[in-house]
C-alpha cells in the first residue's frame, strides 16, 4: 500500500488528489446554501432566475412594413398592460380566477422592452435574441402573423423564454409547429370554419356551391381546407380553388374565373391589403349584384379584422360576413374594463389584436404568481389547462394538449355606410359562438409540444 | 514584387481584422451588442467581401445575391433537418449546389452589363423566392419557414452560442484571407480591368467573359458560406433569404462601408445589423428613417462610404 502511494506521488497524481479533495470540501461547504437558499433548487433557464427588483418583458412587434398598424395597436395594449400590472386597473378588476395584484408580478415591477420585428422572420429572430441575451427579458410577446410567431416561437423554446403569441391565425402554430414555450391566445382557422359554415348554411342555404380565392402561403392553406372542410360538412360543393400569389393586387383574371364557373358563394381566404384588393375588384365587377344557380351570389370573407374593413370600405363590406376573435363593442365586464382604459388612454377603442396582445400579457403574469416563480417549467404547468373568465369572450380554457385557447368566437357582418356610428364601427357582431361549437379536438393536427426543459 | 514584404505586412488587414475579430466577445457587450449578433456580423461579413469583389472590383452590381445565400440555406436546412445534425456535410452539400446554381445564372446573366445585368439578377432570385413561397413548399414550409431541425453539431460538439461565434470567425478570416490572395493575384487584376474598360481588355485578346463568369462563381460561393453558416447559427430559414429584400441590404451594407475596399463592406455589415439591432431600439420606430438619412449622407457626402471618411481623416492627420 505505502509503495503504491509513493509511486501516486512520484508521478504527479498528489496534486490531482489535493484539487480533488478541496473541490469536495468547497462543495461541502456551500452544501447549506443549496437548501437555504430557495432559488438554488430550480437550475437555471432562459433568463431565470430574475435578479433585481424588476422582470422584463419583451414586446416584439412589427412598427414598420405591412402591419406596421396592426403593430403599433398592439404596442398600446402592452404598454396599457404593464401599466394595470403595475398599478391596478383594467381587467386586473375581471379577470377570475387571478392572483394579480396590481403591485407588479412576485413583487418585482414589471418594465420592458420593445424591438421591430419588419414582418420577416429573420429580423424579428435576430430581434427577439436581443431582448434575450442583452435585455435579459423574461417572457416574449407579440408577432402579428403566423409566420413570424413560429419562427420566434422555435427561438424562444430553444432559449428557454416563453413566447406569447401575438395575432397569428394559422392552423400551424398550435398544430404541427406546437411548442412547449409558444402559447396562442388567439382563435385559429379551423375554428374559424367550425364556427362560421353553420351559419353560412342558416343564412345561404345549405345547397349552396363555392368557388375559393386563396392567399398562396401557409395561412391561406390551412384557411381554405378549414373552409372547404366545414362547409362540405354542411351539404355545400366546393366549384374550385384558386392559389393567388401573396403579391397580387389585381384579382380581376381570377375573378373572371369565378363568375365563369357555377359558383354562387365566393370564399376570399385573403388577409390584409390581399382582401382589401380582391373583395374591392369583386364589387367594381358587379359580383355582389349578380344572380347565379337562381339565388345571389354571396361573398365570405372567413378572417375578418377592423383594420381590413376600413382599407375595403363600408360600402364594400356591407352584409359580408366574416368571423373576429374579439370586438371592442362586446358588453361583458372583461371587455368594458380593457376597453374603457384603453379609450381613456388613446383616445380611440383597441382592435382584435390589441385585445389578444394585452390578455396575453396578463395571464403569463398571472400565471407567474399562481406559480409562485418565474421559473419557466412552473410557469407553464400555470399555464397549460388554466380555466379563467373576465378577459372578454366568456369562459376560455387554455388547453394543455396544444396551448390553444379554446374560448367563443364572433361572426361579423360588415356594417352598412348609414348604420355606422363611428369610424371605429365598420362591423357588427352577428352571433356569438359558443366554446363548444368551436372546440375539436387537438390530435387532429401532428406536432409535438416538446420538453419543459430546453435540450 | 511582394518579396520584399513580410508575411506580416502583407497581410496586415487580415491580421487586424483577425483581432478585432476574435476578441469581438469581450468588447461587443460593451457597445450594447449581445452574443449572436455578433455571430450574425461574421456571417455577414463574410457575403460581404465576396460580394464585393463582384461589385467593388469587377463592377457588375448583383441585385439577387439572396438567391445564393437563400438557396444554401434551405439546401442546409433540409439536409439537417431530414439527413444528419452534422454540419460539415450539410454546409458541403449547401455550397457545392449553391455555387453550381450560380454557375447557370453567371452564363445567363452576365452576357449583359450595367443595369440589365442588376434586373436579370433580380428576376433570378425572385423566381426562386416565389418557387420556395409556392411550388417547392412542401419541402421549404413556405411562409412559415423551415423550422424542426436537429440541433447542429460540429463531432461531438454543439453547435451553440460562442461555439458558433468562433467557427463563423475563423471562416470568416480564412475567407477574407483568401479575398485579399485574390486581390493580390492575376485574377484580381482582370477584375479591376473588367471594371476599367472591358472592350479594351478584349481587345488585348483575352478572354473577358471567363473573368466575369468567375468571378460571379467566387462570390456566390462566398454568399452560399454565409447562409450555410446563417442555418448554423440559427436552425431556421425564413422565405425572406431569398427575397429582394436580403438582396438589397447586401448592397446597402456595401455601399455604406465603401465598395472596391473589401474591408469597407464588413464595416457596412457590422454597422447596418448595430443599427437594426442596437439602435433601432433606442431610436424607436422611425429607426428605418434614421437609417435613409444615413445612407443618404453617405451617398451624397462621401461616395467612397465609411472607407473614405476614414482616408479622409488619416489624410488630415498627416498633413499636421
Amino acid at each position: 500500500m505505502t509503495d503504491v502511494k509513493s509511486d501516486k506521488t512520484a508521478s504527479g497524481w498528489s496534486r490531482r488528489d489535493v484539487l480533488k479533495g478541496a473541490s469536495v470540501g468547497a462543495v461541502g461547504a456551500a452544501t447549506p446554501m443549496f437548501f437555504t437558499k430557495n432559488a438554488w433548487a430550480e437550475e437555471a433557464i432562459g433568463n431565470y432566475p430574475v435578479k433585481g427588483s424588476e422582470v422584463v418583458f419583451g414586446f416584439n412587434v412589427p412598427q414598420t412594413g405591412a402591419y406596421a398598424d396592426e403593430g403599433a395597436d398592439e404596442l398600446r395594449a402592452y404598454k396599457l398592460a404593464v401599466k394595470h400590472l403595475n398599478g391596478g386597473g383594467g381587467m386586473l378588476d375581471t379577470l377570475k380566477p387571478s392572483k394579480l395584484t396590481g403591485n407588479g408580478v412576485l413583487g418585482k415591477k414589471v418594465t420592458y422592452v420593445t424591438g421591430d420585428t419588419q414582418t420577416n422572420a429573420d429580423a424579428s429572430r435576430t430581434s427577439a435574441r436581443r431582448m434575450i441575451e442583452r435585455d435579459k427579458v423574461i417572457m416574449v410577446t407579440g408577432g402579428s402573423s403566423s409566420g413570424i410567431a413560429i419562427a420566434q416561437q422555435y427561438l424562444c423554446h430553444e432559449l428557454g423564454i416563453i413566447f406569447m403569441c401575438g395575432l397569428t391565425h394559422s392552423n400551424d402554430t398550435t398544430g404541427k409547429d406546437k411548442r412547449r414555450y409558444g402559447f396562442r391566445h388567439f382563435f385559429n382557422a379551423h375554428m374559424t370554419g367550425k364556427a362560421l359554415a353553420p351559419v353560412l348554411s342558416n343564412e345561404y342555404g345549405s345547397d349552396r356551391r363555392a368557388f375559393h380565392l386563396t392567399a398562396d402561403y401557409n395561412w391561406g392553406h390551412t384557411q381554405q381546407q378549414s373552409m372547404q372542410q366545414f362547409t362540405e360538412a354542411e351539404g355545400w360543393s366546393t366549384a374550385g380553388n384558386i392559389l393567388t400569389p401573396l403579391k397580387t393586387t389585381d384579382f380581376s383574371q381570377y375573378l373572371a374565373q369565378v363568375m365563369n364557373s357555377d359558383a354562387d358563394v365566393l370564399v376570399l381566404n385573403h388577409y390584409g391589403a390581399n382582401m382589401v384588393n380582391s373583395l374591392t375588384n369583386a364589387v367594381n365587377f358587379g359580383m355582389r349584384d349578380m344572380q347565379k344557380n337562381g339565388k345571389n351570389l354571396e361573398i365570405v370573407v372567413p378572417l375578418y379584422s377592423r383594420l381590413m374593413a376600413a382599407g375595403a370600405g363600408s360600402a364594400n363590406i356591407d352584409g359580408v360576413l366574416g368571423t373576429s376573435g374579439w370586438n371592442w363593442s362586446l358588453q361583458d365586464d372583461g371587455s368594458k374594463a380593457f376597453v374603457d382604459s384603453f379609450v381613456a388612454e388613446y383616445g380611440f377603442p383597441p382592435s382584435q389584436a390589441a385585445h389578444t396582445c394585452y390578455v396575453q400579457t396578463l395571464l403569463y403574469a398571472n400565471a407567474c404568481e399562481m406559480a409562485g416563480t418565474f421559473y419557466p417549467p412552473a410557469v407553464i404547468k400555470a399555464l397549460e389547462d388554466f380555466e379563467f373568465t373576465g378577459a372578454g369572450n366568456g369562459s376560455t380554457l387554455y388547453r394543455g394538449a396544444d396551448h390553444q385557447c379554446i374560448k367563443s368566437m364572433l361572426v361579423m357582418q360588415g356594417n352598412s355606410p348609414s348604420a355606422r356610428t363611428s369610424d371605429f364601427d365598420y362591423l357588427k357582431v352577428v352571433q356569438e359562438v359558443d366554446r363548444e361549437t368551436a372546440n375539436y379536438d387537438p390530435s387532429i393536427f401532428p406536432g409535438e409540444l416538446g420538453p419543459y426543459k430546453p435540450a | 514584387m511582394n518579396t520584399q514584404q513580410s508575411f506580416f505586412e502583407r497581410n496586415r488587414a487580415v491580421i487586424i481584422f483577425a483581432i478585432i475579430a476574435l476578441l469581438m466577445p469581450l468588447w461587443f457587450p460593451l457597445i450594447g451588442g449581445y452574443q449572436g449578433l455578433d455571430t450574425k456580423i461574421m456571417i455577414m461579413c463574410i457575403l460581404v467581401v465576396g460580394f464585393d469583389l463582384l461589385l467593388g472590383y469587377t463592377g457588375y452590381l448583383s441585385f439577387g445575391h439572396a438567391a445564393f445565400f437563400g438557396i444554401a440555406a434551405y439546401t442546409t436546412g433540409i439536409m439537417l433537418k431530414d439527413f444528419s445534425g452534422q454540419v460539415i456535410p450539410a454546409i458541403v452539400v449547401a455550397v457545392v449546389l449553391s455555387t453550381l446554381v450560380s454557375v447557370v445564372i453567371g452564363l445567363l446573366t452576365l452576357k449583359r452589363t450595367g443595369i440589365y445585368f442588376s434586373i436579370l439578377t433580380l428576376a433570378f432570385a425572385e423566381m426562386f423566392h416565389a418557387m420556395a413561397m409556392a411550388m417547392l413548399q412542401e419541402w421549404t414550409g413556405g411562409e412559415n419557414g423551415l423550422t424542426g431541425m436537429m440541433t447542429p453539431m460540429l463531432g461531438s460538439i454543439k453547435m451553440q452560442g460562442a461555439v458558433v461565434f468562433y467557427f463563423s470567425a475563423i471562416i470568416a478570416i480564412v475567407m477574407f484571407y483568401l479575398a485579399k490572395r485574390i486581390e493580390r493575384s492575376p485574377v484580381g487584376l482582370m477584375m479591376r480591368a473588367i471594371k476599367c474598360n472591358q472592350t479594351r481588355l478584349e481587345y488585348t485578346g483575352i478572354n473577358a467573359r471567363k473573368y466575369k463568369l468567375l468571378t460571379f462563381i467566387i462570390s456566390a460561393f462566398y454568399a452560399a458560406i454565409a447562409g450555410a453558416l446563417m442555418v448554423v447559427y440559427e436552425p431556421f430559414v425564413g422565405h425572406e433569404f431569398l427575397g429582394w429584400h436580403q438582396s438589397g441590404e447586401f448592397v446597402l451594407m456595401s455601399v455604406i462601408g465603401g465598395v472596391g475596399t473589401l474591408v469597407g463592406p464588413m464595416l457596412g455589415a457590422g454597422f447596418m445589423l448595430y443599427f437594426e439591432n442596437v439602435l433601432s431600439a433606442d431610436i424607436g420606430e422611425h429607426w428605418l428613417l434614421f437609417l435613409g438619412i444615413i445612407f443618404m449622407a453617405v451617398v451624397i457626402f462621401m461616395p467612397g462610404g465609411f472607407m473614405e471618411a476614414i482616408s479622409r481623416l488619416q489624410a488630415r492627420f498627416n498633413n499636421k
